[in-house]
């Protein structure tokens, strides 16, 4: 499809837009939108130029969205880790969004593989050894960036070590007081339990991906993860809040023996202390993997709601409806685990 | 609370109605049925068993804060919220209610360092999360 078929103009907005940008005269091709993330429209497109051919993904704010979250941070998480790990090349970010009536940011695109859908039976087949010490290499790598040296640090304070605990689950419990529908008995003791039992400080304050996990990143068919993605929530804090989300029951594609459908927690854990240079603690890892169900009930609590005023957006549905279900039971079954290892 | 049985057919129905712009067409419009086809399995789960699910867990509540009658009057009240006309909205009206005296009733468990009532509430957590949970149509692993 050419821009000039475009519906609401959208590829005419880019052509304009990149052609001003790159004072070339850029045609725009083959405009598409993709199910990229359901916190920003996301579209793929070809921008046609003197020197060539482009690929391009442009991720433009939604109406409604899954989660409030800053594209310039984002876009920033790209600067920081084109190069270190494999993720997309940023292009340009446009934080007011007049020139495609949105903010936006555009990145180079990555073609050549597809993520897994994430609630799909063994994804990633007789690959999905190599795809696990991929997927727990790179991030072990997030991990043992220097905070201080990455672009991310231009919009990012980072909290002290013994703080990392605390500001997440403030955020997240905030996130579940305000969008709440429906008194959640599970997450409301969870929170008090999580309170009570504190974790260690982070051994180290470091990049944290904020939803590194099984469908988040392109693998190639061949067991080559060939883009990591959807950095909408990248913060800085405790890295083992990135290794227990990734290894949540959620997203174990219903084999509880491996994590992200891929290799043994035990497998995960050591090709991760290898990259990281960081122990895991056993204790710290118990109460963050508790804190990925809540954090996760509050992004689907919060879908829950704004399905509410955005109520053809599907993702929104399918998110608020499915998972929280999932949620509660993984955090129930914990709690008694949790009490009956002596947590108060 | 998950979005309701109505609220998600009026969004499916809002969602295929929607003239779709041009770019839509292609990977995006097939996820986006897939979706619908999901939601739907799920919403004939919900609608199949949310009654007894709901009645069953308003008894389950109104039984265990009965026996934490010694922590408040309110608890002990608890049996006279009825489950009205047995419909989903009037069984969640009731939930609501029975829920949030269960999230005070905890409270007041943990503060006291009631273990064994604190166990029961735990237990009772377990099944109502496992009543409650929805399961996706079997997908086809990769090869």
């Amino acid at each position: 499809m050419t821009a000039a078929a475009s519906g609401d103009g959208l590829g005419r907005r880019l052509e304009q837009y990149l052609s001003s940008l790159w004072d070339d005269d850029v045609r725009v091709a083959n405009l598409a939108r993709i199910p990229g993330g359901a916190s920003r429209e996301t579209y793929r497109f070809d921008a046609e130029t003197r020197g060539g051919i482009r690929g391009l993904i442009l991720r433009r704010d939604p109406v409604g969205s899954l989660i409030d979250t800053d594209r310039r941070v984002e876009f920033l998480a790209y600067q920081s880790f084109h190069g270190r790990v494999p993720v997309p090349e940023p292009v340009t970010l446009e934080e007011e969004g007049g020139p495609l009536q949105r903010p936006f940011f555009i990145m180079q695109r990555i073609d050549g593989g597809a993520p897994a859908s994430p609630f799909g039976p063994s994804p990633y087949g007789e690959h999905s050894g190599a795809i696990g010490e991929a997927l727990f290499t790179f991030l072990g790598r997030i991990a043992c960036a220097d905070p201080a040296s990455l672009p991310l640090a231009r919009c990012c304070a980072p909290p002290v070590p013994g703080a990392c605990w605390s500001s997440a689950l403030d955020e997240w419990e905030a996130i579940i007081l305000r969008d709440e529908r429906h008194p959640q008995p599970i997450v409301r003791a969870a929170m008090r339990r999580l309170r009570r039992n504190p974790p260690p400080p982070a051994r180290r304050v470091s990049v944290v991906h904020g939803d590194y996990r099984s469908g988040n990143f392109l693998h190639d068919g061949n067991g080559k993860i060939i883009a990591i993605l959807d950095w909408e929530m990248v913060h800085f804090g405790d890295p083992l809040e990135d290794l227990a989300w990734c290894c949540d029951p959620l997203w174990n594609h219903f084999d509880p023996s491996r994590v992200a459908g891929t290799i043994s927690e035990e497998q995960a854990i050591a090709i991760w202390e290898r990259e990281s240079g960081l122990k895991v603690d056993a204790e710290a890892l118990k109460w963050w993997k508790l804190f990925s169900a809540v954090k996760g009930q509050a992004i689907w609590t919060t879908a829950a709601k704004e399905f509410t005023v955005d109520n053809g957006n599907l993702a929104l549905a399918i998110s608020g409806f499915y998972p929280p279900r999932r949620h509660d039971r993984i955090m129930a079954d914990a709690l008694e685990r949790l009490v009956e290892e002596g947590w108060r | 609370m998950t979005p309701t049985v109505p609220e998600l057919l009026v969004g499916c129905a809002t969602a295929l109605s929607a003239q779709p712009n041009a770019e839509d067409a292609g990977l995006y419009t097939a996820t986006r049925l897939r979706t619908v086809a999901t939601l739907n399995v799920l919403i004939a789960q919900e609608s199949a068993v949310g009654s007894a699910v709901r009645l069953w867990e308003n008894s389950a509540l109104r039984s265990l804060l009965g026996a934490g009658g010694k922590y408040g009057q309110e608890f002990a009240d608890a049996r006279s919220i009825g489950d009205g006309d047995c419909s989903l909205a009037t069984l969640d009206e009731a939930n609501a209610r029975l829920r949030r005296l269960l999230i005070r009733l905890h409270e007041a468990v943990e503060a006291a360092g009631d273990q064994k009532l604190d166990r029961e509430i735990l237990a009772l957590y377990r099944q109502m999360a496992e009543r409650r949970e929805l399961k996706l149509p079997a997908a086809r692993p990769a090869t």
